[in-house]
């Protein structure tokens, strides 16, 4: 892999769209595309602006009509000369502008070879290069709106302050050391675990906040549970906006996991209905209902439907009793146009016929999986298993070294749990590289980004 | 007859603290060796403090010592207070110092170089090198021209010239070239070494006045005293019972603030006089008034300079004040009302070679044979300057020899990193140790010293047979004490009420309560032992028990930083090839031409990402 010669990939997915992208990066970006296009009006190649031309073959035939267009170096993602030629995305056009390109110079880009020389050329730092990846994955707009935010540096500029809290610490005590022959006064131990504090709840905020930077990255599952008839297959058709499931008026008419993907509040997730719970003779019916707690136990999130008309049961109560001691579940009391005594202050009243209270539960189930605070933080939280493995161990660091505080240890020795603390932030903030980070992040990236 | 030019096999020139050790090196090392020094009566002065040692810098003297130096032996013989610095902490910033007879420095230093079979001394002072060119702004250095005529030859010349180059020293608006304290500095040399086209810094050191003890009230001051039961800095020094003298500590008060604040135009610091850089780790008495204006008063020691002197050094209050200020500053300080002045105290700029000119040998990179050790590196402190001589010594001895350079590794111990940070960051201010350079600070103590480096110092033949053997029975009994303590059972017979009911672990898990001590059981050991102990053998197997988990983590840690030393930078690597480089980046690291990853990451300005992004071309590279 050297990083001096021209790359190209197609850089849309595989397969057959409307439109395909190869982009072309390196030195003599220009002349191999040269080698590919034909221009009926000249000029040519001109920075940052699109230009119609044709795409030929090695006889000169035309192939097809595509949009070119140059980025100069350095104002390109790769740093380097770059150019974009969009094809119509039949694939056999894609791979013939390749090929083309390869025998006039250039070489098929290894994965993740673009980002790669974003991050060689100093275009981007090392937390930016893993948040392009997580762009490039995003499937819902509020997932990608996070990543570019990460990939602006918003984790770097989380942690800078808390780096610097760190440092403040650490100078401290080596202060102390190093100038105990001077009229240095010592830091207490008071003054320790009070500097101390901050950084670790700072740090101890961002590790919990990969929870919900996880939905975010990832998505998550919302399970609707309750007993037959209680309208867990409207509330599903309602939040997914959609007639997905079958509804009847018999209760015990879905029998099976019903899923579907929708997003709520910008996040990825994937709905599941399930069989009603209740004693049941039939066969098929419980193995339905088996399966109906298993996605309980697999939910991020369960909505426990009670039917607020028919009043709460004892085994709606046991139910949500159940989903309690699981994880995490909301209780939705659905059937409100009809009325009913509320159920009580935890329980999102819904009309799922209607469509009344739709809106409130959306943001109870947001808040309910611990995204309150955080949507309103502005990448407040971060995405990455990468960081928050890292966090975890400086917090881990910090955490042993308060409790070595409290043993009376002395400062040189707390200092190496503060500097095990500092090491994994570094390797965030991008102080730190070893191969392996390197070679696992760009070996994630998929060709052509 | 008159004979032709003599030949030595390596010539020092200087004669203070790293010019003993450097010459005493090679000599012992069994090279033709010649000290040339301007003063014959003033090798190894000690030019401003009266003590060796410190926090860091203690930890130096010894590593010294355990590679076979001197200067811990010297103030061993010489001091007059001894105390272990910082025993408020763990063992491994423990650091000796010691108040030195400065006078009986000297001539015992004197004494030990002339002892030396192979150690010529020559008084002269050195005029210029002669070199040859070797083409590619490359040169050789051949030997020395002296300034009576004399030419002499070398295979290898060691400069350790300190404040001497372009010396000019200021009192007040009054500056006059110098050395130290008067002696005349050395222009000629300075120079040529100035137009030989390495780069250049000119830095600043200060010292304070010295005073008249039969004129201070001491009774006005706190006393400090020093340890009941010494430290010595060598391992080959046993019991100090000489008889102790007493420091003594005052401070400053608002007088002196205000008549400082009132001359401050007249100090040369502040009207511009001095260009030279200055430590900040060891401020004027004008500078910390200046600096720190919250602060009303400074604290001041008073340190005797020898046995058989009344003379008194004030530390902390080093300044350059015109003398009526100097004065006016002294008698403000209660009990030194009526205190007279022996010498006044002086700021002093020197040339100093960037030492990013050097290679981690310690010699110059472009000058082939020429070795530069001490206070011309951009260093403070006789112990930095000790350690150096030692290094440049064996280094220049290995190189006549036709062998490979002895390079520490700064895991290795402060010898280490000092030749590392001074190679790879220079000194833009006067260079000192602390234990925050060092990144395995808990492995780097003064009880193991020895272990560390006493097989190196062996193995370039500098470990002398008494040194050696002292070393080999202290592994020995080191591993019997520790295999001892893994294979007893507490029991009260040996720990006595420390002892607890029915509560029986090995011997060695029991240390690790803080309540126990090794101490307590020395007479069981040293009787299941059947053999006297050696000196600080069971301080070893005490905290390598105590803090046998922290001294794992920092293992840990530093295998980080060996990760990235292990990765090699090929010399004559073309920087200019790597995308991404900024030009102010690149050029850092041409400066420096760093020898692995890890010392390029050490380079002030080189960022992490372009640390990164060389990791990844170097990877590349070596896989193309």
């Amino acid at each position: 892999m050297d990083p001096r010669d021209t790359i190209a990939a197609v850089s849309t997915p595989p397969g057959r769209g409307g439109i395909g992208v190869v982009r072309i990066s390196g030195k003599s970006a220009i002349a191999v595309a040269g080698c590919l296009l034909r221009f009926p009006h000249p000029p040519s190649w001109k920075p940052w602006s699109a230009a119609l031309a044709e795409l030929i073959d090695s006889d000169g035939h035309t192939v097809d009509q595509v949009i070119a267009t140059y980025f100069a170096a350095p104002r390109s993602y790769t740093a380097e000369d770059v150019v974009e030629i969009s094809c119509h995305g039949a694939p056999v056009v894609l791979r013939l502008a390749l090929e083309r390109a390869c025998a006039s110079g250039a070489r098929i880009a290894e994965p993740g070879e673009f980002t790669l020389r974003a991050f060689l050329n100093g275009r981007i730092d090392l937390p930016q290069s893993e948040a392009v990846r997580d762009l490039i994955e995003a499937t819902t707009l509020y997932q990608a709106r996070i990543a570019a935010q990460q990939v602006d540096g918003a984790v770097s500029r989380k942690l800078a302050p808390l780096k610097r809290q760190l440092l403040d610490l650490i100078a401290l005590l080596e202060a102390g050391i190093d100038f105990a022959e001077d009229d240095v006064s010592v830091a207490s131990d008071e003054d320790i675990a009070r500097r101390l504090a901050p950084v670790e709840a700072g740090i101890g905020q961002l590790v919990r906040s990969f929870a919900y930077g996880k939905l975010v990255h990832q998505g998550f599952t919302l399970a609707i549970v309750g007993r037959p008839n209680a309208g867990k297959s409207s509330l599903f058709n309602r939040l997914l906006e959609q007639d997905r499931a079958i509804v009847t008026e018999i209760p015990g008419t879905t029998r099976d996991l019903v899923s579907e993907t929708a997003s709520i509040a910008g996040l990825p997730v994937r709905l599941v209905d399930t069989a009603g719970i209740r004693e049941s003779q039939d066969v098929v019916e419980r193995l339905g209902i088996e399966r109906s707690f298993q996605a309980m136990a697999d939910a991020d999130l369960t909505l426990v439907v009670v039917d607020r008309h028919a009043g709460v049961s004892p085994e709606d109560l046991e139910l949500i009793g159940k989903a309690r001691a699981q994880g995490r579940c909301l209780v939705v009391a659905n059937k409100c146009d009809l009325g009913g005594a509320d159920p009580g202050t935890d329980a999102v009243s819904v009309s799922a016929l209607t469509g009344e209270g739709i809106e409130p539960l959306r943001q109870a189930i947001v808040a309910g999986l611990g995204g309150g605070a955080a949507l309103n933080e502005d990448g407040g939280f971060i995405t990455s298993i990468r960081h928050e493995a890292l966090l975890r161990e400086s917090l881990e660091a910090l955490q042993h070294g308060r409790e070595a505080l409290g043993h009376g240890l002395p400062h040189e020795m707390l200092l190496l749990d503060f500097y095990a603390a500092l090491a994994p932030i570094d390797s965030i903030t991008g102080a730190t590289t070893a191969d392996d980070i390197l070679n696992r992040i760009f070996s994630t990236f998929c060709i052509g980004k | 007859m008159i004979a032709g030019m003599r030949r030595y096999e390596v010539i020092v020139i200087g004669g203070g603290h790293a010019g003993c050790e450097a010459a005493r090196a090679c000599a012992r090392m069994g090279l033709e060796t010649a000290m040339v020094t301007m003063n014959l009566d003033l090798i190894a002065q000690m030019s401003c403090n009266p003590a060796i040692g410190g926090i860091a810098k203690g930890h130096l003297v010894r590593e010294v010592d355990a590679l076979g130096g001197v200067m811990g032996e010297v103030a061993d013989e010489v001091g007059i207070q001894f105390r272990l610095l910082n025993t408020s902490r763990g063992p491994a910033v423990w650091s000796p110092r010691a108040q030195c007879d400065k006078k009986q420095y000297r001539i015992r230093m004197r004494e030990r170089l002339e002892r030396e079979p192979n150690l010529r001394i020559v008084q002269a002072e050195v005029a210029a090198f002669l070199m040859t060119e070797l083409g590619g702004g490359r040169r050789r250095v051949d030997g020395v021209k002296l300034r009576d005529g004399r030419d002499l030859a070398a295979g290898a010349v060691i400069v350790t010239t300190g404040t001497f180059l372009n010396g000019l020293a200021h009192v007040g608006q009054t500056t006059y070239s110098c050395g130290r304290n008067g002696e005349p500095p050395a222009v000629l040399l300075g120079d040529q070494l100035r137009s030989s086209g390495l780069q250049w810094a000119r830095l600043k050191t200060g010292t304070p006045p010295r005073l008249d003890g039969r004129t201070i009230d001491f009774s006005r001051f706190e006393r400090q005293e020093g340890d009941a039961c010494p430290t010595p800095f060598s391992f080959l020094t046993g019991r100090i019972d000489r008889e102790q003298v007493c420091c003594f500590i005052g401070y400053t008060t608002g007088d002196t603030k205000a008549l400082i604040q009132e001359a401050i135009g007249r100090s040369p610091l502040y009207s511009g006089q001095i260009e030279g850089v200055g430590p900040r780790y060891c401020p004027s008495i004008e500078d910390k008034f200046v600096k720190f204006p919250d602060k009303d008063r400074h604290q001041i020691f008073l340190e005797p300079e020898g046995l058989d002197t009344n003379e008194i050094y004030v530390n902390g209050m080093s300044t350059s004040m015109p003398v009526d200020v100097q004065a006016a500053m002294i008698a403000s300080v209660p009990g030194l009302e009526r205190a007279e002045m022996i010498r006044p105290g002086y700021a002093i700029e020197y040339d100093a070679v960037d030492p990013r000119e050097l290679s981690h040998a310690l010699e110059v990179r472009r000058i082939e044979d020429l070795f530069l050790a001490g206070q011309i590196n951009g260093t403070s402190g006789y112990e930095e300057a000790a350690c150096q001589g030692l290094l440049a010594g064996i280094n220049a001895a290995r190189k006549v020899q036709g062998r490979d350079p002895v390079v520490l590794a700064r895991t290795a111990g402060y010898c280490g990193i000092l030749v590392d940070d001074l190679v790879t960051k220079g000194a833009d201010e006067p260079y000192r140790m602390f234990t925050s350079r060092a990144e395995f600070r808990l492995h780097l103590r003064i009880d193991n010293a020895d272990e560390r480096l006493t097989k190196i110092g062996r193995e370039v033949g500098l470990v002398c047979d008494r040194r050696w053997v002292v070393f080999e029975e202290k592994q020995r009994q080191k591993h019997a004490v520790a295999a001892l303590l893994a294979r007893t059972r507490v029991n009260p017979e040996i720990v006595g009420e420390l002892a607890r009911p029915g509560d029986r672990p090995a011997m060695d898990v029991w240390l690790r309560r803080p309540e126990a001590r090794i101490d307590t059981i020395r007479a069981w050991i040293e009787r299941s032992m059947g053999v006297p102990l050696v000196e600080g053998v069971l301080a070893t197997v005490e905290t390598e028990i105590k803090y046998g988990g922290y001294l794992q983590q920092q293992q840990r840690q530093v295998e980080r930083l060996r990760s990235s030393e292990r990765r090699p930078i090929p010399s004559g690597f073309v920087y200019r090839e790597v995308p991404g480089l900024s030009r102010e980046i690149r050029e850092k690291l041409e400066r420096v031409a760093p020898v692995n990853l890890g010392q390029a990451a050490r380079i002030p300005g080189v960022t992490p990402a372009a640390i990164a992004v060389l990791d990844v071309y170097l990877s590349l590279n070596s896989t193309r």
